[in-house]
């Protein structure tokens, strides 16, 4: 009655790390179904990419085999040998990567790697090879595109890479499509698209799917069933309904528990305060890159990345402001604080002319601005201690140094619920979650008015995600800082703005009250992102984490 | 919400016996290979039997024997001997050299790329100008335009090879610059208002280091060979200095009769470059591994 | 292709400003820099009479800004004066024996191809394996090996040991095609032989680092086979970086032919070079090193043309 395509039999994995040995995947054993889109939940370091490899016979050099097998029609795949595992991998089982852009060889053109795949599984020749090749672009809507065989993969947009990588998937019709986070170097929008895509694959070949993700949201629209894996381990596995709604295991619970579901903020504050506004831009217009060249050679234009932004941000307010990457968003707040001086247009921060370059501001307009950055492994010096770290804008902003700032620095590390002990440490030293606290707290110790949060969750797993913003609402309460909140997840954005800016293609097409927004959307631009985001369950799109290959961290340990 | 636990700290400082036993191999015959030498070169003038001067301390032109490791040479000094004294000369004038270079290369091209502007636009366009002159040739150029005065000293050889060096360096160092700056901890900086000069103390040099240091060592070992040749060719250090690649051209004329007069000197020459190009490698290795990467 | 053309454009350029500059260098290096030339090329002994006549025959009482406009309008169309020493037009020195010397070029160019891919492909082929490791190793061997040293190791053993190859190159113009080519192999050999090690070093870097890239998984798991990975997916992306350390490496043959060209006792650009150095004759050092310059500039260029060509990513 149950018909299975693979079965995973106790399948345990190790990775050899230089500090030893590690536990990838534990004693894990589960069944895909013929026509069946199996989810693969999990944060990274959960085990699900290593999972979902072994379902191609694949293992990182330093990982080594410890127990199991993988059954598909009677061959383990775990234990089969280079020739066999060619037979099968992009024949009967096939990929689709994460991220098409650097999964698609840059010096071979779309057609001749798809091409190259047929002729080896199914020896075509080059007349039945165009024909199936101009077949498996309608199917993946790229049959309008002129000349796309002979394209170099450089020359197709994200989302059109990865169509091409999906008919290469297709390409042999394979009765196991493996796909590892397919969507998340992608735009939402473009996301939506892909997903109806394989919906719609689905529906017309019933070929069985394993898709392996973080996002559960965007599981709901498309798994039927849903296994979570949880250091290693599959701690629930079954209908997706199910799982979403009823979930038994604990780590199960909290998962679901930590993305920020669509609801209003706990305590819906009232809209900008009465009175002048703490920041007001109008007509802000950004350019990037111009550059003056050598003998008029190599002299550019820059781009006009905002053409002309008005907002304001009133007193103990949280703007956010959402639009897909390269919207401009990180642009107007690297404007408001002085890193990338206005083409044109003015900046009034208490009612006062704000300089447009940061070396024209006074030492206290640069104190009241402070930035959050995106990532902070980047932001964070990684050759100083965090207690210098921290110390820093002491010494700058109040000429405060020495012992004398000690207890100040210990303060702003304990406002963030960090152990005193990691005052004497290096970022490195630190998780990812904690590293983001540090550079709130840096942030914080100057006392600033205004908190310019640049994707501040994005580089962040999942439930890290959670406490961060619960500590962000937090600080806010306590300090009563206004904020620049800018992300491209919605659900964040609901659960914690005031007001919200939605920016498309350098324009600011609305501005409303949160709730409004989310209820009642204007321009037609803000409820496609909406709906795309909502899909079809009315869950949001969680966030989208740096697009890297997870299963290479996950070999790291 | 409470303090997020402790995670566990890694031990600083375990010993250098737990550092040498997790070093890659070749780092490990790098640092045998490159501590012979260092021992050869301090005690090489005391070990010596004969004064690297000292002529009939055998026959003329004899081959190796128990006296004489490396035999003798036309004038019957020991070859081995006089070996055994080159060695600190090599190391002193590849280290000056090299560390003046970098010095020097580092300053300006680490100011170039925190600057922009037109002064590094000019600077690196001149840079770029004298990179375009073949090495060899630009060393040799710039021993002879010194004049005969200073033929065969020293300071000579450490400038050609530092005149060499700079240039290359400053474009390496430029490029770790460049990189460095547009890290978010140098904008963080910037944002706060701090001066040029603490964010290049404080922010730039720091995550340099990485890059100088291996930069370094790869240059100090590729020098031997730089004074070596032109040691050969008539342009570095001048007889009697024994300094190697000078004393491997000098005896030349003997490969037929007493070739260990040239093996010797080239052995020891060898093998002090691979000590410092295997150590180089295991260095690189050790410092890309280490959570210090994003100096790199 | 329209930026492929602008590309290619400014690459030229920017060349033609850098042979500018380094003119400039030159001449300032060897004319400006060091006082009182003529006392330098006569000696310190010399009488100031006869340093005044060459002064004179120098042209060294004019201005520094007009001496460096006319050498460098002279090198324009070929002239650099007469040689001090030869008393002869420098061109036809340099000119002759630059002859020499890219034949000597030439021939090691040809050897270094395959002795550069080669071995790296087989690197690639087992990376971290035997083969890889014994490679690499041989590589740090020969590469702490001075040109010197090994050339002078080569002619021991393939012309003394062995008399297999001549010891010296003394080739003239009498010399025979074939002649003049079995006279050339050892030096080329061994111009080869370093340059290769280089050579392989950066191939096998650039193909190990693609190996773990993650379009080189993804033909791995669309079932391609291990050959199929190395040459037709690997490979051709490793071949830009390539090119441009063979540009390198055969510019640095230019400084290197001096070595070898002293060891084989060869009479090529190298052996000029440092006779002119040595007997200071200003005008051939200046032409000398200025089309040393030249030909490092031009070889950079021809790759990058090259690469700007070859680069997938400007194609259409």
């Amino acid at each position: 009655m149950i018909d299975s395509v693979l079965s995973v039999r106790g399948l345990t994995l190790d990775y050899r790390t230089p500090g030893g040995t590690q536990r990838a995947v534990n004693d894990v054993s589960l069944e895909v179904r013929r026509g069946e889109v199996l989810g693969v939940v999990g944060e990274s370091g959960s085990g699900k990419s290593t999972l979902a490899y072994q379902m191609l016979g694949y293992r990182q050099p330093n990982a080594r085999l410890a127990g199991g097998s993988v059954m598909f029609h009677g061959t383990d795949i775990a234990s089969l040998d280079r020739t066999g595992l060619q037979e099968l991998r992009g024949n009967r089982i096939s990929f689709v990567p994460q991220n098409p852009t650097t999964a698609l060889n840059p010096a071979m053109t779309v057609g001749d790697q798809i091409a190259e795949v047929l002729r080896k599984h199914k020896r075509m020749g080059s007349a039945a090879i165009e024909t199936r090749f101009a077949g498996l672009m309608e199917q993946v809507g790229l049959g309008q595109i002129p000349g796309v065989a002979d394209r170099y993969p450089h020359r197709l947009s994200g989302g059109q890479q990865q169509r091409i990588a999906i008919a290469m998937a297709l390409a042999c019709d394979p009765e196991l499509v493996i796909l590892d986070e397919p969507t998340t170097g992608l735009d939402v929008t473009v996301q939506q698209q892909v997903i109806e895509l394989l919906k719609s694959l689905r529906a017309a070949r019933g070929v069985s799917m394993v898709y392996v993700t973080h996002d559960l949201p965007l599981l709901r629209q498309i798994a039927d069933r849903l296994a979570v894996m949880y250091r290693g381990e599959l701690v629930e596995v079954g209908d997706a309904e199910q799982v979403f709604t009823r979930p038994h295991h604990a780590y199960a619970k909290a998962l679901l528990a930590a993305v920020p579901q669509f609801q209003a903020a706990p305590e819906a504050t009232t809209t900008a305060a009465p009175g002048a506004p703490l920041l007001e831009a109008s007509d802000l217009s950004i350019a990037y890159g111009r550059r003056r060249g050598f003998l008029g050679i190599g002299r550019s234009e820059g781009a006009r990345v905002v053409p002309g932004v008005s907002l304001a941000i009133g007193r103990d307010e949280t703007l956010a402001l959402i639009g897909e990457s390269g919207s401009g968003k990180s642009t107007i707040a690297r404007a408001l604080c002085g890193l990338v001086p206005p083409a044109a247009g003015k900046i009034r921060y208490r009612g006062e002319a704000l300089a447009g370059r940061l070396e024209d501001r006074a030492a206290d307009e640069r104190r009241e601005i402070q930035y959050v950055f995106q990532n902070p492994d980047a932001s964070l010096n990684p050759r100083m201690r965090v207690a210098e770290i921290l110390a820093r804008p002491l010494d700058v902003f109040f000429g405060e140094k020495g012992r004398a700032v000690r207890p100040k620095v210990e303060q702003a590390l304990a406002d963030v619920h960090l152990n005193l002990a990691y005052l004497d440490r290096f970022p490195h030293e630190l998780s990812g979650g904690e590293r983001q606290r540090v550079a709130i707290a840096r942030a914080l110790i100057a006392e600033p008015s205004l908190l310019l949060c640049d994707e501040v969750l994005s580089a962040l797993d999942v439930s890290v995600q959670a406490r961060v913003l619960d500590l962000l609402r937090e600080l806010r309460a306590r300090t009563g800082v206004s904020m620049l909140f800018i992300s491209h997840d919605l659900g964040v954005v609901r659960s914690l703005a005031d007001r919200v800016g939605v920016l498309y293609r350098g324009e600011l097409v609305e501005v409303g009250p949160t709730e409004q927004i989310y209820t009642a959307p204007q321009h037609p631009y803000t409820q496609r992102l909406l709906a795309a985001a909502i899909g079809t369950h009315g869950a949001p799109v969680a966030p989208e984490p740096e697009p890297q290959a997870i299963l290479r961290r996950e070999a790291r340990g | 919400m409470v303090a997020q636990p402790l995670a566990e700290k890694p031990r600083r400082g375990a010993g250098l016996l737990a550092v040498w036993r997790s070093a890659p191999s070749s780092f490990r015959i790098g640092a045998i290979l490159l501590g012979i030498h260092i021992l050869l070169a301090v005690l090489g003038p005391f070990i010596a039997l004969y004064p690297q001067q000292q002529m009939m301390a055998g026959r003329p032109i004899q081959g190796p024997d128990l006296l004489h490791w490396f035999g003798t040479d036309q004038l019957g000094r020991d070859v081995f001997s006089r070996t055994l004294h080159g060695g600190w000369i090599v190391m002193v004038l590849s280290i000056s050299g090299t560390l003046l270079g970098v010095a020097v290369g580092s300053v300006i091209g680490l100011a170039c790329g925190y600057v922009r502007g037109w002064v590094d636009e000019v600077v690196m366009r001149i840079v770029e100008a004298i990179l375009s002159i073949p090495f060899l040739v630009l060393a040799l150029l710039a021993v002879s335009m010194a004049g005969p005065e200073l033929a065969g000293s020293p300071v000579l050889v450490v400038t050609a090879v530092a005149v060499i060096y700079a240039p290359r360096i400053a474009r390496m160092a430029r490029a770790a610059a460049l990189d460095i700056v547009t890290r978010d901890y140098v904008t963080v900086a910037r944002l706060r208002g701090e001066p040029t000069l603490s964010v290049v103390r404080r922010e730039m040099l720091p995550n340099a280091m990485g890059v100088l240091l291996v930069e370094f060592a790869v240059r100090a070992g590729y020098a031997p060979i730089l004074i070596g040749t032109l040691g050969f060719l008539g342009f570095g250090m001048r007889p009697p200095t024994p300094e190697w690649g000078l004393m491997i051209s000098e005896y030349r004329n003997l490969l037929t009769v007493q070739p260990w007069a040239v093996f010797g000197p080239g052995l020891m020459l060898s093998t002090l470059v691979i000590g410092l190009n295997f150590f180089t490698e295991g260095l690189s290795r050790v410092l890309g591994r280490s959570p210090m990467r994003g100096a790199a | 292709m329209n930026t492929v053309l602008s590309l290619i454009v400014q690459r030229v350029v920017y060349s033609i400003g850098t042979l500018v500059l380094v003119s400039m260098i030159i001449f300032a290096a060897v004319e400006v820099l060091p006082g009182d030339v003529t006392a330098r090329i006569l000696g310190r002994e010399s009488s100031l009479a006869a340093r005044e006549k060459l002064r004179i025959e120098l042209g060294l009482d004019r201005p520094v800004v007009e001496r460096y406009v006319t050498w460098a309008g002279g090198a324009l169309t070929g002239d650099f004066g007469m040689s001090l020493t030869a008393r002869k037009p420098v061109s036809e020195v340099v000119f002759g024996r630059l002859g020499y010397t890219l034949a000597l070029a030439g021939f090691a160019m040809l050897l270094y191809i395959p002795l550069s891919i080669i071995p790296a492909l087989v690197q690639a082929f087992f990376p971290n394996r035997l083969p890889d490791r014994a490679i690499s190793t041989l590589n740090i061997l020969v590469l702490s090996t001075p040109e010197f040293l090994l050339s002078t190791l080569l002619l021991f053993g393939l012309a003394v040991v062995f008399p297999i190859f001549p010891p010296l190159s003394q080739v003239s113009a009498a010399t025979g095609v074939l002649n003049f080519l079995w006279m050339i192999t050892l030096p080329a050999v061994s111009l080869a032989i370093l340059l290769a090690v280089a050579g392989t070093r950066l191939l096998r870097e650039s193909l190990i680092d693609l190996m773990d890239s993650d379009f080189i998984r993804m033909a791995e798991l669309k079932g391609m086979s291990r050959t199929r990975i190395v040459m037709r997916h690997a490979l051709p992306n490793a071949m830009i970086p390539w090119l441009n350390a063979t540009a390198i490496n055969f510019a640095f043959m230019i400084g290197g032919v001096v070595v070898v060209e002293r060891v084989f006792v060869f009479p090529g650009f190298g052996s000029l070079l440092v006779d002119a150095l040595q007997l200071r004759d200003v005008p051939l050092i200046e032409a000398s090193v200025l089309v040393a310059a030249f030909i490092f500039i031009a070889v950079n260029l021809i790759a990058d043309v090259l690469a700007i060509l070859l680069n997938p990513r400007l194609r259409t």
